[in-house]
């Protein structure tokens, strides 16, 4: 394919993700790793002592009209991955609240069911106060008697650093609305918001389909704001005027080897910059790239490497940096093969309720993993095509919809791969483990 | 009236189990997908259409479909 030899991917060290004078970073000891799979044995994170002494104490919370403006004026979006204006949101819950006179609670979603992702957790495990200021202060500007912290149940190292913080918060007598720590099951979708908001009014932990938005009427009918904890972290550092509007970071994981580092870059950072300073080999050149998550796009990395890494960037490339994923893909791999392996794990990572989601994700996935064996027919393509047509838009959230963009977006990439396994001539990569981490679902 | 008035035939997918009598009901609406499972129009349905509409709604035996106001989702 692409002979170009491999040190046009050698860039300097961007000079805005190392910028000591910037504004407050939300990573300020650099890149932080994870294994693949899991969160590993994080050291502990500064205490709050040290979190006061560098970020000073959280301001006093401004009138909501300020914090709100402020929030609106940065144009801060939902980190979750659906970059969702957070301002509307918060605003959404005041009106609610204002007119039904419910009281409305906070949700810090640091449920990060993105196997790929492991942002949320670097930043429950080195910066919790962080996220924990900006939930009390979010708290403090929708007038929320209660709020909650949300986490995957296997979550350990992330649960660790909150409990600590939280005992923490306490014992110096901060004042702040009371955070309630609540725990789902570790599913991929157990975090998505309605299935939050699902399991806290005490139903499961599966998505379901709204009528009215959360923001309105959520948790046991009262007005809920569920909010990223990255979104909170940035919170907490608007809050303090600490952010540097004019250049935005973007936090994202790199998937490399049998490692997940979790970078903050500068807008100025390009995918091929923040994938070497995620650990990617300056004598290899990916064939393409996983941008935005499991849900997200395949982009070749011709296409990809000079993408800067934000998502205003993103989206004028029709892309989204979603989740916040960057996860190239090996020359030597198979990418149909790595298609088909994700799509059988979204397939199962569904969650039962919405039949064109369980029956369409299932025929995408039988159907890629005979393409991937070389076992394909001559009309896979047109099949998939016509599947991925009919399941978008007919889930209750937005998994399906996800789904089918990785595996067309992968049918687009990998169109030279996909016609040979079509012919049944797959590619010698196709019998490798894959190259992205799979976690057992369990249903 | 005017479009803001338009009603939508929505399925709740939960609820859903494809059981296939709104495409009885209302066949020039809802046609069944690969799998059984109802499509309905992603547009807003005149006084006539919902009308037919309105018998698929309550025929559905799980309760899964209802005529909304276009504006709620």
């Amino acid at each position: 394919m692409d002979n170009r030899p491999a040190l046009t991917l050698v860039p300097p060290v961007a000079p805005d993700a190392l910028d000591p004078r910037a504004a407050r970073r939300l990573l300020p000891g650099g890149p932080v790793t994870f294994p693949l799979v899991g969160l590993g044995d994080p050291r502990p994170a500064p205490g709050l002592e040290a979190h006061l002494a560098e970020l000073g104490p959280r301001p006093a919370p401004p009138t909501a009209d300020d914090l709100v403006g402020r929030v609106a004026a940065s144009e801060l979006t939902g980190r979750g991955g659906g970059h969702f204006p957070v301002a509307r949101k918060w605003r959404a819950v005041l009106a609610a609240t204002e007119r039904t006179g419910v009281l409305p609670l906070v949700v810090a979603n640091g449920s990060e069911g993105e196997p790929a992702s492991a942002k949320d957790a670097a930043l429950l495990c080195y910066r919790p106060h962080l996220v924990l200021d900006g939930l009390a202060q979010a708290a403090a500007t929708v007038r929320a008697t209660e709020s909650v912290l949300w986490l995957h149940g296997d979550a350990h190292a992330a649960h660790r650093a909150v409990v600590r913080a939280l005992e923490e918060r306490r014992a110096s007598g901060l004042v702040e609305t009371p955070v309630r720590l609540a725990t789902g099951p570790s599913r991929y979708l157990s975090g998505e918001s309605s299935a939050v908001v699902r399991a806290l009014s005490g139903g499961p932990a599966l998505p379901e389909s709204r009528r009215v938005p959360t923001a309105t009427s959520g948790v046991d009918g009262r007005p809920t704001l569920v909010q990223n904890v990255e979104t909170l972290a940035r919170v907490g550092l608007l809050a303090r005027g600490a952010v540097d509007a004019h250049h935005p970071t973007s936090l994202v994981t790199v998937v490399v080897g049998d490692q997940r580092t979790v970078l903050e870059v500068g807008a100025g950072v390009t995918v091929s910059e923040a994938l070497l300073l995620g650990g990617w080999p300056t004598d290899d050149v990916p064939q393409a790239v996983l941008v935005g998550g499991y849900g997200g796009s395949w982009v070749a990395f011709d296409r990809a490497r000079d993408l800067p890494v934000a998502e205003a960037s993103m989206r004028r490339a029709g892309l989204s940096l979603g989740a916040g994923v960057l996860a190239p893909l090996p020359a030597r791999a198979c990418g149909v093969a790595e298609v088909a392996r994700l799509a059988a794990y979204l397939a199962g990572a569904g969650a039962r309720q919405c039949g064109p989601c369980l029956f369409g994700l299932g025929a995408l996935s039988t159907t890629l993993t005979g393409l991937a064996r070389g076992a394909g027919r001559r009309s896979d393509v047109r099949r998939l095509q016509g599947w991925a047509a009919e399941v978008t838009g007919r889930g209750a959230c937005h998994h399906p919809d996800g789904a089918v963009r990785m595996v067309l977006s992968g049918l687009t990439t990998f169109a030279a791969d996909v016609e040979r396994h079509r012919r049944g001539r797959p590619c010698p990569g196709a019998g490798a483990p894959g190259v992205l981490p799979v976690p057992e679902e369990r249903p | 009236m005017t479009s803001r008035d338009g009603t939508r035939l929505r399925v709740d997918p939960v609820a859903c189990a494809g059981i296939g009598m709104c495409a009885h009901l209302a066949e020039d609406l809802v046609r069944l997908d690969s799998w059984g499972y109802p499509v309905v129009p992603r547009r807003d349905l005149d006084p006539d259409e919902a009308r037919h509409a309105a018998r698929a709604v309550t025929g559905c035996p799980r309760r899964a479909l209802r005529l909304a106001p276009e504006s709620t989702t």
